[in-house]
């Protein structure tokens, strides 16, 4: 039973294999052919001079930089793990030293702000955690101003065609400036276990209810059902519990009003702890999203719900006991009877404002984005935002053909500006972290979902001064 | 003989300049602008408008629910992990004072936690205490018993942290008291066994009376820096379940580094400094140390 299924996924409207995206796909891939024909991994250092031939197309003065040094700060996170090794084709392409600078999730969403808040020229380049903050008080720089500097952008080339379209709305601040460039594209995607599925007679769950009833049967004495985030923190059950409220018709932000007093939102909320109280695994209030892909992989857990990237990691049989039995899933609707909305993300680059070596930090920025890169990228498993990453035949055999179709069908279901309304919020620190608090408190059961979202909406909209 | 005392008095100031200089830089000058800052609106979301609000802050802070949360976990907290730390550190400083050198070993392996990085022990705790894979839940298994979420249940999480702490900072008060035992005379010991005194009745009525000046140093020393606990707190529980384990130093970390409102969380940093002077001199005046001092001589 190791084959994988293609779960009730809704059909993929906007990405069917249109002739253009067929002839952009195919071009790309012959590029990557011209490598794999070496027998050598796309990223291996020895095919650096092939890898330059792609660049050099372009119509980019690379090494306008040379002898300028950059630093790169990012947090743990497949982007950073697939990124790091290719720097030695951008060392070569351009002549720019990079230094990495990587942390650990809450370690760089508490260190990087206070640097750039403090003025500091560094990091150069930095992934970015909270759009909304950075652009309103003024931490990255404009790159509209750069994408029209012939030097060093090339329009054709690059190919902003190829790219996802809601990665190319996401960067475009409401000044109409874009400040950052979308890296990765991820939707709340479901994980189950075949395997464990199948042994107690259930399909992949399609609602809250069947989530729970499935769960519970799921459960054992050394089995969670479902492991979801929700650790007493902004960064933790935000994201996951963001999307069971929009799949109940709930929005967390709207006319910069908290609205997760409503009774979409509580419903949603209360459904994500009983879940996690009655399906869960022991101590699942102090699960973040390291605890959750963890237990799936080492198979102590049914079923997860989270970012669509763990499918690198699950589908890496060094890693994870999943790998070949995992069906990936679309997200689960609410009792509400409304379509089903996952939340979504994609992870975003910038250029500090205050960085000295601007043009270097760009040039870095557009190799990163660059066709040829996120091929060898998405051949890591990365999960880029661009159409011919993830149609390679690289992609689907490190990501997983099934999970990529399950995680293109969360994106195109995903509704991108209720997302932006609350994580794109200047004081979005201030939203999601009553908000992760009040998800813990459901789970954990120290308040009803009620009484939480009652507080921690009046909390915000204090914070929020409304 | 003037000349030179002048030259003196030049040098010694001179080799004390660079590390009065450190001092100064690391202490004074991040309390003043703490200070300064708590009666603004500073924030690094606005740094250009940045308005003198007087006591708005501190205000605001006395009207929070969540400010009085995080004061009273912050004073469980310390209450009862330094009286567990005190407890346990005199009682083993006892034992290994009257051990004989074949068990000198012990003393090492007691002092370890305080030389393990911080950081470290509280992520090997973190393992230790995970629900599914972690070894306390093995035990706990093996006993007979049920397994507990112990970083993520209101019941448990406290008493975990405090336990971790416990483990870490006893063997400072095993020090204190270990060096203070050195330094007790022969004498009354020898009366008391003469006298036909047992072994609890020496450790109750002349040991720890005799030892009290260490113990009283030793419990505000530790009072202090366990009202500041962050590290540990920060790792293993985020201040969860809900905000049941948030102290005030987490509580003005969540507003000064998350939402970065650094006047908010100066006045909070400033009211902490309050409390722990209030009440490190309210413990130095009750202890009267200089009087406990005398008494051993």
């Amino acid at each position: 039973m190791s084959k994988k299924k293609i779960s009730h996924l809704p059909p993929i409207k906007h990405l069917n294999l249109t002739r253009r995206h067929f002839v952009k796909a195919t071009s790309a891939l012959a590029g990557a052919g011209i490598l794999s024909s070496y027998g050598l991994p796309l990223y291996a250092a020895s095919n650096v001079d092939e890898m330059m031939k792609m660049y050099q197309n372009a119509n980019i003065d690379w090494q306008s930089q040379k002898g300028s040094s950059i630093v790169l700060s990012g947090l743990e996170h497949p982007w950073m793990a697939s990124i790091e090794p290719l720097i030695p084709h951008f060392k070569k392409l351009t002549g720019i030293d990079v230094s990495v600078q990587k942390q650990s999730e809450s370690e760089y969403v508490a260190e990087v702000p206070v640097k750039l808040g403090a003025g500091n020229p560094t990091p150069d380049v930095y992934m970015v955690w909270s759009y909304g903050q950075a652009a309103n008080a003024g931490w990255l720089e404009s790159l509209d101003q750069h994408f029209d500097n012939p030097d060093l952008f090339d329009k054709n080339w690059y190919d902003l065609g190829d790219i996802f379209d809601s990665a190319k709305s996401f960067p475009i601040w409401n000044d109409g400036e874009s400040y950052v460039m979308s890296i990765t594209a991820e939707a709340q995607t479901m994980f189950a276990n075949q395997n464990m599925l199948d042994a107690a007679g259930l399909n992949i769950p399609t609602t809250f209810d069947e989530l729970l009833s499935s769960g519970k049967k799921l459960k054992s004495g050394d089995v969670a059902g479902v492991a979801m985030r929700s650790k007493a923190d902004g960064t933790a059950g935000s994201w996951p519990g963001g999307g069971f409220v929009f799949s109940n018709g709930g929005v967390i932000i709207q006319d910069g009003k908290c609205m997760l007093d409503s009774p979409e939102a509580i419903e949603a909320i209360h459904y994500y702890g009983t879940i996690l109280k009655e399906a869960g695994p022991l101590g699942v209030g102090n699960y973040h999203w390291y605890e959750c892909l963890n237990d799936y992989m080492q198979e102590v857990c049914a079923i997860g719900m989270d970012s669509s990237n763990f499918a690198g990691d699950i589908e890496n049989p060094e890693k994870s006991n999943a790998a070949g039995h995992t069906t990936y899933g679309a997200m689960v609707s609410g009792p509400s009877g409304k379509r089903a909305k996952p939340n979504m993300w994609h992870w975003m680059s910038g250029i500090n404002s205050k960085s000295q070596n601007k043009a270097a930090a760009f040039l870095f920025l557009t190799w990163a984005n660059s066709k040829p890169t996120c091929l060898m990228s998405s051949a890591l498993g990365l999960a880029t935002t661009r159409t011919s990453a993830w149609e390679s035949d690289g992609f689907k055999s490190a990501f997983g053909a099934q999970a990529a179709t399950a995680a293109l069908s969360n994106l195109q279901n995903a509704d991108g500006k209720i997302m932006k309304d609350c994580w794109f919020h200047p004081q979005s620190g201030e939203i999601l972290t009553p908000f992760g608090i009040a998800i813990n408190e459901v789970v954990t059961g120290t308040k009803s979902a009620e009484k939480a979202m009652k507080e921690a909406t009046a909390k915000i909209n204090k914070a929020l001064g409304v | 003989m003037n000349q030179f005392k002048k030259e003196k008095n030049k040098f010694i100031i001179l080799m004390l300049m660079p590390a009065t200089i450190l001092l100064l830089g690391l202490t004074l000058f991040p309390f003043v602008v703490s200070f300064i800052l708590s009666f603004t609106d500073y924030s690094l979301l606005r740094p250009g408008q940045t308005k003198f609000i007087f006591l708005e802050n501190y205000i605001e802070l006395m009207k929070t629910k969540d400010f009085w949360i995080a004061l009273r976990v912050t004073v469980v907290f310390t209450v009862f992990a330094v009286a567990l730390q005190v407890v346990l550190g005199v009682v083993l400083a006892n034992l290994l004072h009257n051990e004989n050198a074949n068990v000198s070993f012990l003393r090492t392996i007691y002092l370890l936690p305080l030389a393990i990085t911080p950081i470290a022990a509280t992520f090997t705790f973190r393992l230790m205490f995970n629900p599914s894979l972690g070894v306390l839940n093995y035990f706990m298994k093996i006993l007979g018993f049920e397994p507990q979420a112990w970083l993520a249940s209101p019941s448990t999480a406290l008493f975990s942290l405090i336990i971790v702490d416990t483990w870490q900072w006893t063997p400072f008060i095993l020090l204190i008291c270990l060096g203070g035992l050195a330094s007790l005379p022969n004498e009354p010991f020898e009366a008391a066994k003469v006298d036909g005194a047992n072994s609890f009745q020496i450790f109750y009525k002349i040991t720890v009376p005799m030892l009290y000046p260490f113990i009283s140093l030793a419990l505000l020393f530790r009072s202090i820096d366990a009202f500041k606990t962050f590290d540990i707190i920060y790792v293993l529980t985020s201040g969860g379940p809900g905000i049941l384990t948030r102290t005030l130093n987490l509580y003005a970390f969540k507003h000064g580094i998350e939402y970065l409102s650094m006047g908010y969380a100066g006045s909070i940093a400033i009211v902490m400094l309050i409390i722990t002077i209030i009440v490190a001199q309210i413990f130095l005046r009750k202890n009267k140390l200089l009087q406990a001092k005398e008494t051993l001589r």
